[in-house]
């Protein structure tokens, strides 16, 4: 409660802090407060306890806790975004007129996404999904200049608030058929429904359905992913950093606290099906999609449909418990350093070279060696090679899988992220082995900061590929 | 409690409802066919052309409106909106007690922090 | 069935065992953080300095474990534990780790002394060492670990490193193609594997290798979850060593430092799907027919490569395809279960083929980057050293008597002839083939007169003593390694004895698989036919190559040149040609240019093709029109609720 606290009141303090006539202070006082919640959630984090409980210290008559999942899904948005921030200095250094504004949403959306993780009630669910939601419309479109950045605003806005539409009346079925809004006792209301019950049982399962799709589009699961790219390649790099990112990791857990808590046990089957489609589609897509992309932005973009399909492994292998919330957990971690690390790279390359296409790479190894070695270590984190945390996400989700008896599936998965090797090779290459362009070899500006920033990633990603005990005992 | 009393309705129970729905629909579609039906019709070609007065009309009709009129009409809306709170408030003001007011002030105090950013951002100045 | 007790922990303190692999990790974070500070000698002796201090407590641990030759694991840390997934970081000691450790430190410290000489030139030596540490680290891990997963993460740490070492030259555009190519093989046979271990875990909710051989021997013999195991851990092998289909990365690897080819691709990580499959031994004792298939592909792959080999020009070629026969051969001996021949073989290739490829570094100093034996020949007079050990490790790779390789060859020639004679045919004939382009490699690199330009004649020299060095070594080691394992009629196996343990457990279970013995009369028989095929091939390629003086075609000259040589033959040399040469050529072309080129690398190449093109289709799909998205989406929304309710 106190991050959430603390992230909207610092947010409101930095609007104010805007009126300053240099803008100097606003990153740090971002940066400075996120450590704060950061520091305040992780050290609140009980790794005593039992698992399942979800109704550790309630907040307004039990419709917000901050139980161990919450603390530690918040901590990984947190850190994040904190590890995101620091690579937004060219936008102080232009002395862009709505910093503090553009920070202060940054800070607000994050509340959001809190709110996904900490809900116990579908109401506060809905609330932070908006809150998250509009949050990004407003950040995509933030580039005002920019034609694409308009665009993807717009885009994301009307596919964003049609789904947010489906969303609701998701929710409202399941209020219907249920008569609660609160997670424990929809679980147990689902229960008592008789099987054969023909009124509410339908009800309940497209009101199930409904939001699987709603939540889909924010994850960009397939078939609701269209936006992805566009958006993705419109909104300014930093940015979509931050989507594919938060969001996404508040998204999964928030929906699997959602299945987990009121729709497990014999319920699997409302949604078990479904889900294994939308997953097996997205894997297909989002790898098999990104091959052909020539920008790293859309490349990415795919990628992060795939990373989304990955992630519905552990909904899917959902009874697998501890297994399943630890893989979704270190898989979300693994995959937000590892992007975070390549938005970083992609977002100083192109604040030079104002491209983000992978010729916009060339040459990177020998100017900037540092730049290129980040977006090596981060290409094989996301790629899964051992030795970097995302071989270890990949590995948690596929044996939850695996125990739960979806070999197929994880057959489909291992053989998808075997076409991801082809993609995450492509940037590599072309910062190794292709010479930069006449005029634009001269070497990228990276802040003594930002490096230390960047070696703290890289060195994160290692450190969870070879010891990923080390944030074991989570869950 | 809620859901001891819905879990006894079926959805069919709800078709009352959807009957009330489909006659009020009804009942608008059909007095205004009527009325059309019914009503005595005389045409003119002055009485059917738009209806002009003074000078004629120039241009098309949806011109750029400055986005001003939008931010202080949003921003009416919102704080108006925003005093209705106080409304379920100044009710339970004495059940509330000190909690309540500090709730309030607390409230209050947010809402006037949006105001000064408002003005100190300049959104309320017509003239720029 | 008897159990087996679990494997004892060690208890002391596992200093000595974490500084086997932390070595070589503290030589690359050295070499590779003061890369440009370091001289290149100095690299050198640290990298060399890190892996001898490996091998010495390798080599102490060995001599220990003599003493008492019990297996245990030593427990370093709890590395995963969450839910019922439990993985420790521990090492397993037995036979097979330790045969393995001694083989990566000590093949690989003669390699990293010897690159001190061969790398002298070269600007990145500190990079160079640090990549090569790195894999010597990672190659431990591989062997040292007791579960599936460690051992995964050091298959693909070796992978990675040798598309490092690949593209090492990173400026040669085809290098790094080669090294590409390598990395995403390998990457298709890993996956294979990544499945195996999570069938694995799904079988038997462990993947130590302990409690799962131990789990697995309640099974039956011929199980279809333990052939399916095996048959995803053998596609893993088939990458990382090199067998049909999956081979065509070890050609291409040559691009690499000559020391690289010796040490990945001959010597070590080649050997590491031997190594796993031998660790494996219990699942694939259980599964007679995924043996079947491994016998077959090696064969196969054996007389494959050793046809494409007859007709290579590339010295470093030749070697390769070599290296993936004697590969085959290796895994013909797994097939036929002549389990512990597959890893004696192994260790007398590391010999015999760590020093053909330094020899072949030795020739490609001297001649100045020259890799074409077509414009070598007489080198013997000029690199002395280089030629006997070079000879040397031809004689010992066609299998003449008492050099190691006959010893191993012979082995596996026993168990395949025992198993099934066509395997053993097949075989004998690449017993043959080998004997026959060995020599012809040596003859026309080291015999008659030669060939280069007077530029190349007069750099001529023989290569300095840390080159030289290493290659008397591995000379001697190759001349007289075989008698760690002597057929039974000429003396004992040590290494065999030795070796037993490792699959007492493999005995209990299919205990008829593993075949009697042999009677002596057949043994000698074997031997005698065996050591006949060798001979015949080096007679061969000695009529051709020196008495004959037949030289390999230039390319651009290819058919009227040939037509000319066949005129001016005797008889004997055309009913030679026409008998063997030709066909075998034509074989050899037809292989390389139709089989490898067309049938394997299309292969290959399709799949990445249809990726692309169903890439570009869903490109298609994302027209950018908001309306389309909308649409497209709503028909999901239809399709999901319409596939949920058509059958209520």
């Amino acid at each position: 409660m106190l991050s959430i606290i603390l992230l909207s009141v610092s947010g409101l303090a930095n609007l104010f802090l805007g009126f300053n006539r240099s803008n100097r202070l606003i990153l740090p006082f971002v940066l400075l407060v996120l450590a704060a919640v950061l520091g305040v959630t992780v050290s609140g984090i009980d790794t005593h306890g039992a698992l399942a409980v979800w109704n550790q210290s309630p907040y307004f008559t039990g419709m917000l806790t901050f139980d161990r999942y919450a603390q530690v899904f918040t901590g990984v948005m947190v850190l994040t975004t904190l590890l995101l921030l620091p690579f937004s200095q060219k936008y102080v250094r232009d002395g862009n007129a709505n910093l503090a504004e553009y920070y202060s949403i940054l800070l607000f959306s994050l509340v959001g996404g809190i709110m996904m993780v900490s809900y116990n009630n579908l109401l506060i669910f809905f609330l932070g999904v908006e809150t998250l939601s509009i949050a990004m419309y407003v950040l995509a479109g933030s580039d005002k200049s920019n034609l694409r950045s308009n665009e993807a605003a717009l885009k994301y806005f009307l596919m964003g608030s049609f789904t947010t539409g489906i969303l609701l009346f998701g929710i409202a079925l399941l209020y219907g058929a249920t008569g609660t809004f609160d997670l424990a006792q929809m679980g147990n209301a689902v229960r008592a429904i008789p099987a054969a019950d023909a009124g509410l049982r339908p009800m309940m399962h497209i009101g199930l359905l409904l939001m699987l799709i709603g939540v889909g589009f924010k994850i960009s699961a397939a078939p609701f992913h269209f936006w992805t790219p566009d958006v993705y390649e419109g909104t300014p790099t930093l940015f979509t950093g931050y989507m594919s990112t938060v969001v996404k990791t508040a998204g999964v857990a928030g929906f699997f606290k959602l299945l987990f808590v009121a729709f497990g046990g014999e319920t699997i089957e409302f949604w078990l099906p479904t889900l294994t489609a939308m997953l097996v589609l997205t894997l297909f897509i989002g790898n098999v999609g990104a091959v052909a992309q020539t920008n790293a932005k859309r490349m990415l973009a795919y990628s992060s449909i795939s990373h989304a399909g990955y992630l519905l492994l552990a909904l899917v292998a959902l009874q697998s418990g501890r297994l399943s919330v630890n893989a979704i957990f270190f898989y979300s971690l693994a995959y937000s350093v590892a992007t975070v690390a390549a938005f970083a790279v992609l977002k100083l390359v192109h604040d030079q070279r104002e491209r983000d296409d992978y010729d916009g790479l060339n040459g990177l190894a020998r100017t900037n060696p540092l730049l290129a070695f980040v977006m090596t270590v981060a290409m094989l984190s996301l790629a899964g090679i051992p030795l970097t945390g995302g071989f270890f996400g990949k590995f948690y989700l596929f044996s939850a899988a695996a125990q739960e008896g979806h070999i197929g599936l994880v057959i489909f998965a291992v053989v998808m992220s075997a076409v991801g090797i082809f993609y995450y090779l492509r940037p590599i290459m072309a910062m190794y082995m292709k010479p930069a362009a006449e005029g634009s070899d001269a070497p990228v500006f990276v802040g003594g900061f930002q490096s230390a920033v960047l070696v703290l990633l890289v060195a994160l990603t290692v450190l969870l590929g070879v010891w990923p005990g080390v944030v074991e005992g989570m869950f | 409690m809620l859901l001891a009393t819905t879990a006894t309705y079926q959805p069919a129970d709800y078709l009352p409802i959807l009957i009330q729905l489909g006659l009020a629909l009804a009942f608008v579609a059909f007095s205004m066919v009527v009325s059309h039906l019914v009503g005595p019709k005389r045409h003119s070609k002055v009485k059917d052309s738009s209806f002009e007065c003074g000078i004629e009309s120039v241009g098309n009709a949806r011109t750029p409106i400055s986005v001003k009129y939008f931010l202080t009409a949003i921003l009416f809306v919102l704080f108006d909106v925003e005093v209705i709170f106080m409304y379920p408030w100044a009710v339970n003001f004495r059940e509330l007690g000190t909690t309540g007011f500090v709730e309030m002030l607390l409230f209050m105090g947010l809402l006037l922090a949006g105001f000064y950013y408002i003005i100190k951002k300049g959104i309320l100045k017509w003239q720029n | 069935m008897a159990e087996q007790a679990p494997l004892a922990v060690f208890a002391g303190s596992p200093l000595l065992y974490i500084l086997i692999p932390l070595l070589p990790f503290l030589g690359f974070l050295i070499n590779g953080l003061l890369n440009r500070r370091l001289s290149g000698t100095v690299a050198g002796l640290i990298g060399s300095a890190t892996v001898l201090g490996s091998f010495l407590i390798s080599l102490t641990l060995f001599l220990r474990f003599l003493g008492n030759p019990v297996p245990y694991t030593v427990h370093l840390f709890e590395w995963i534990n969450v839910g019922s997934l439990r993985i420790p970081f521990s090492y397993q000691i037995d036979q097979l780790s330790l045969i393995m450790l001694l083989l990566v430190t000590g093949v690989g410290f003669l390699i990293h002394v010897y690159s001190i000489g061969y790398m002298h030139h070269d600007a990145n030596v500190g990079k160079f060492f640090s990549f090569l540490n790195l894999f010597v680290f990672s190659m431990l891990v591989l062997v040292l670990g007791s579960n599936y997963v460690i051992l995964f993460i050091g298959w693909e740490g070796v992978g990675l490193c040798s598309y490092l070492l690949i593209g090492f030259w990173n400026k040669n555009h085809n290098y790094n193609n080669a090294a590409k190519k390598a990395f995403i093989i390998n990457r298709i046979g890993d996956l294979g594997f990544l499945l195996g271990i999570f069938l694995i875990y799904f079988t038997f909710d462990t993947v130590q290798y302990g409690e799962v051989f131990q789990k697995a021997s309640q099974l039956q013999v011929g199980a279809g979850v333990v052939t399916a195991i095996t048959l995803l851990l053998f596609v893993g092998a088939m990458g990382k060593s090199a067998q049909l289909p999956l081979y065509t990365w070890l050609p291409d690897a040559m691009a690499g430092p000559t020391p690289v080819s010796a040490l990945i691709h001959a010597a070590t990580m080649v050997t590491a799907g031997i190594y796993m499959v031998l660790r494996s031994n219990v699942l694939y004792t259980l599964a007679p027919d995924t043996l079947n298939v491994v016998a077959w592909i090696g064969a196969l792959t054996a007389l494959f490569a050793a046809t494409i080999g007859l007709a290579q020009n590339d010295i470093k070629k030749v070697l390769a395809y070599s290296t993936v026969s004697q590969l085959g051969y290796m895994f013909l001996a797994l097939g036929v279960m002549g389990y512990s021949s597959s890893l004696f073989h192994v260790l007398t290739h590391a010999f015999f083929k760590a020093l053909m490829f330094l020899g072949a570094g030795s020739v490609i100093h001297a001649m100045s980057n020259e890799q074409d034996i077509r414009r070598m020949g007489g080198l013997r007079k000029a690199l002395p050293i280089t030629f006997l050990t070079f000879l040397i490790g031809c004689i010992a790779i066609s299998g003449i008597p008492p050099f190691s390789g006959f010893f191993s060859k012979d082995e596996i020639l026993a168990h395949a002839y025992e198993h099934n004679k066509v395997l053993w045919g097949i075989g004998l004939l690449t017993a043959f083939l080998t004997a026959f382009y060995m020599f012809r490699l040596l003859f026309l690199t080291f015999f008659g007169e030669f060939r280069g330009t007077e530029e190349q004649k007069h750099h001529l020299h023989e290569s300095p003593a840390s080159m030289t060095l290493p290659l008397i070594i591995l000379a001697v080691l190759a001349a007289i390694g075989g008698f760690m394992n002597a057929p039974l009629v000429l003396g004992r196996g040590y290494l065999a004895d030795f070796l037993a343990p490792l699959f007492t457990y493999s005995r209990q279970i299919n205990p008829e698989a593993f075949g009697g013995e042999i009677d002596h009369a057949t043994e000698y028989m074997l031997i005698g036919l065996s050591v006949a095929a060798g001979v015949l091939g080096i007679v061969l390629a000695y009529v051709l190559y020196v008495a004959k003086r037949t030289r390999p075609v230039e390319e651009e000259a290819q058919r009227g040149a040939f037509e000319k040589l066949v005129y001016h033959k005797y008889y004997v040399d055309e009913l030679y040609d026409a008998l063997f040469v030709k066909p075998s050529m034509f074989l050899s072309r037809t292989l390389h240019d139709f089989v490898e080129k067309r049938v394997v690398d299309g292969a290959v190449t399709g799949v990445g093709r249809g990726v692309m093109g169903s890439s570009q289709l869903l490109r298609n799909l994302q027209t950018g029109k908001v309306e389309t998205y909308l649409l497209l989406m709503v028909l999901g929304i239809v399709v999901v609720l319409a596939l949920n309710f058509i059958r209520l």
